[in-house]
């Protein structure tokens, strides 16, 4: 068990420093960088020499490999250095946009986990009945609509029929819990109804495919109760896949949410991330890349964790 | 000693793409206190069916069971509500069931899927539970019980699984133990391992079993009485030894000769039965066994022998030519 945890554990490093030299390489190749596009928006103006003097201040004239060592050396000490577009360090650019991405995409994740497993679970044992259409049906419509028009949707709603607006500004959730919870419920249900459609049906094959294994009828056969037959012989069972999915849509969702952010005025990471990429600004999507990197192998590791946890199978490997 | 269990014209069918199928066809059996019975023939005869229709586990909605009585201890199973015959699964009767490997939960220890029966059925604390169980590990014949509970399925070999499978089944002190081809997914040097604990402890625990086996070498060392079953229906009965003796049905007879012998030579060729079992689906209007049947007249193919007294013991045979069988000489 711990040799497996660790091994997992050593594995996450080499994959990050992957990530990093793509991503470092990458973003080099396409044409065009943050001098030229801050000083040269009208062509000429700037002379080439002043745009040369930018770039020595950037460090961009640096051979590549200089560069890339100077990164990882900051990177080795959480340093992320400064944005190249704003000139702020980005460890303050950060903070709260994730704090703001992470807590949509743990309500969402609680809202999928709510509504997929009961659904998924009751689908399945209802089978080919009338329950079974309309599960399918609702989580067939969750993967139809955008999560963005069903914030659209969201919004209307309450602005119309209620008469009430969500709050439209960010309060972190430390200063004033109420008001949060009333500006990010909006989000986390678009996306997480969304997001529930994949892990419902997910959990509607492995429960019908857990239920027609031989230690389900060996329960049976023991004259267990329905329910503990549902949940501590098939349900332990039927979780292993349909948690590989939580967790890769819950990584998805950090960095993934751009147009959801923009319908619900959201300041998130998924935004950010696509003006670092629209200003060239190196540092800024050096830094998020291996901010989502970072959560997306934590994440996967967590997920190890887990599933050691429900299959001993693995345990004692 | 009375019966214990009384199956009556048992029908169980199943709706497939084919069209139904009449797994088990009006089939009566019965189990007395004590003792050992074996329900006998080849894959897909209905035998299994019958043992979970007993239990009234066949597997709904495409399977049902649309006529006759089980009736144990003087209930009819098939009367009570659900929640009666849950209390009677896996306290009264138990079943043990063919895969060992596939039978037991993957992710539970062996202590929780022993103790959780001992939890609903008797209200035992976790702790008593605990102590039963490990109880039942050495029972059963597994070293190091408290170890052993802590561990899962995947850490036991085919036998230590289905010795497991025995201490399940016995955990509650039931009545009557359905064992559905206990031994088929082992070896054979565990096969009689686990055949002699199973008729060990049916003896010293005066537990009634039903072994259902397409083995009729398991039949004769270790059933009382046997049912030999033919596509749905049954086609002799007999006390072992009788049947050994004195088969009355050419079924049988081929079985016999299906099954090797060491005390034969070598060169003796085994003399599988030839053809198919039928389809069940399209089951002929005669004897379902004619058309391999090598005694087969032509009252064979129009009408169905029923089930008539052969000899002693309550021997029955349902085939029109049963006497003739009788006056062949010994089959080997």
């Amino acid at each position: 068990m711990s040799r497996y945890l660790l091994m997992r554990f050593l594995l996450m490093f080499p994959t990050l420093l992957g990530v990093a030299v793509v991503i470092f390489v990458l973003i080099r190749v396409i044409p065009g960088d943050v001098v030229e596009l801050r000083l040269a928006g009208d062509r000429g103006a700037v002379s080439e020499q002043v745009l040369n003097q930018e770039r020595a201040r950037f460090g961009l004239d640096k051979p590549v490999w200089q560069q890339f060592a100077t990164w990882m050396w900051g990177l080795l000490r959480f340093d992320f250095g400064t944005s190249m577009w704003t000139g702020a360090p980005i460890g303050q650019e950060i903070k709260l946009r994730f704090a703001l991405s992470f807590q949509v995409a743990v309500m969402a994740t609680i809202v999928a986990v709510l509504l997929a497993i009961p659904l998924g679970v009751i689908a399945a044992l209802k089978q080919d009945t009338w329950v079974d259409y309309t599960v399918r049906i609702f989580s067939i419509a969750g993967l139809a609509c955008p999560s963005f028009w069903l914030g659209i949707v969201f919004i209307l709603t309450l602005l119309v029929v209620f008469k009430w607006l969500p709050p439209m500004v960010y309060t972190p959730l430390w200063v004033n819990p109420w008001q949060n919870l009333q500006q990010l419920i909006w989000p986390a249900l678009a996306v997480g109804y969304r997001y529930s459609a994949v892990a419902t049906r997910m959990t509607r094959s492995a429960m019908l495919e857990v239920l027609r294994e031989d230690y389900i009828r060996t329960a049976r056969a023991k004259g267990l109760w329905q329910s503990l037959i549902l949940s501590r012989h098939a349900l332990k069972n039927a979780m292993l896949p349909v948690l590989t999915v939580i967790a890769v849509e819950f990584a998805f969702l950090i960095g993934g949410l751009v147009v959801t952010e923009q319908v619900f005025n959201l300041n998130g990471i998924g935004l950010l991330f696509v003006q670092a990429v629209a200003h060239r600004d190196y540092t800024l999507i050096q830094a998020l890349t291996m901010l989502v990197a970072g959560f997306f192998i934590v994440v996967n590791f967590l997920m190890d964790i887990a599933y050691a946890w429900l299959d001993p199978r693995i345990r004692y490997r | 000693m009375g019966a214990l269990l009384e199956v009556e014209s048992l029908t169980t069918e199943f709706v497939t793409r084919g069209g139904v199928v009449r797994a088990v066809d009006g089939v009566s059996w019965d189990v007395k206190e004590g003792e050992t019975v074996a329900l006998v023939g080849e894959s897909g005869c209905g035998k299994s069916v019958s043992a979970l229709s007993v239990m009234r586990l066949v597997a709904g909605p495409e399977g049902r069971i649309v006529a006759g009585r089980v009736v144990f201890k003087g209930r009819d199973l098939l009367a009570l509500s659900d929640e009666e015959m849950r209390r009677i699964r896996g306290r009264e009767i138990t079943m043990i069931f063919q895969e060992p490997m596939t039978s037991l939960n993957p992710v539970l220890s062996i202590g929780r899927q022993l103790t959780e029966g001992l939890e609903i059925h008797l209200a035992m604390t976790p702790r008593a539970a605990r102590r039963r169980a490990a109880e039942l590990l050495t029972t059963v014949g597994i070293p190091d019980p408290e170890r052993r509970l802590a561990q899962y399925p995947h850490q036991f070999s085919g036998g230590m699984r289905q010795r497991m499978m025995i201490a399940m089944a016995l955990a509650c002190d039931p009545s009557l133990i359905l064992a559905d081809e206990p031994t088929t997914a082992l070896d054979v040097t565990i096969q009689a391992q686990i055949l002699e604990l199973m008729k060990d402890l049916s003896r010293r625990l005066g537990v009634a079993m039903l072994i259902i086996t397409h083995n009729l070498g398991v039949v004769a060392r270790y059933a009382d009485r046997v049912n030999v079953m033919y596509a749905g229906r049954i086609v002799e009965r007999a006390t072992a030894r009788e049947l050994y003796a004195n088969p009355r049905h050419p079924y049988t007879l081929g079985l016999l000769h299906s099954v090797p012998r060491l005390d034969e030579p070598r060169r003796a060729r085994l003399a599988p039965i030839e053809g198919q079992p039928p389809d069940l689906t399209r089951l002929p209007a005669g004897c379902a066994f004619a058309p391999r049947c090598a005694f087969s007249v032509e009252r064979c193919a129009r009408e169905r022998p029923g089930l008539v007294p052969v000899g002693a013991g309550g021997h029955v045979s349902a085939c029109w030519e049963a006497t003739r069988l009788g006056r062949a000489p010994a089959m080997r």
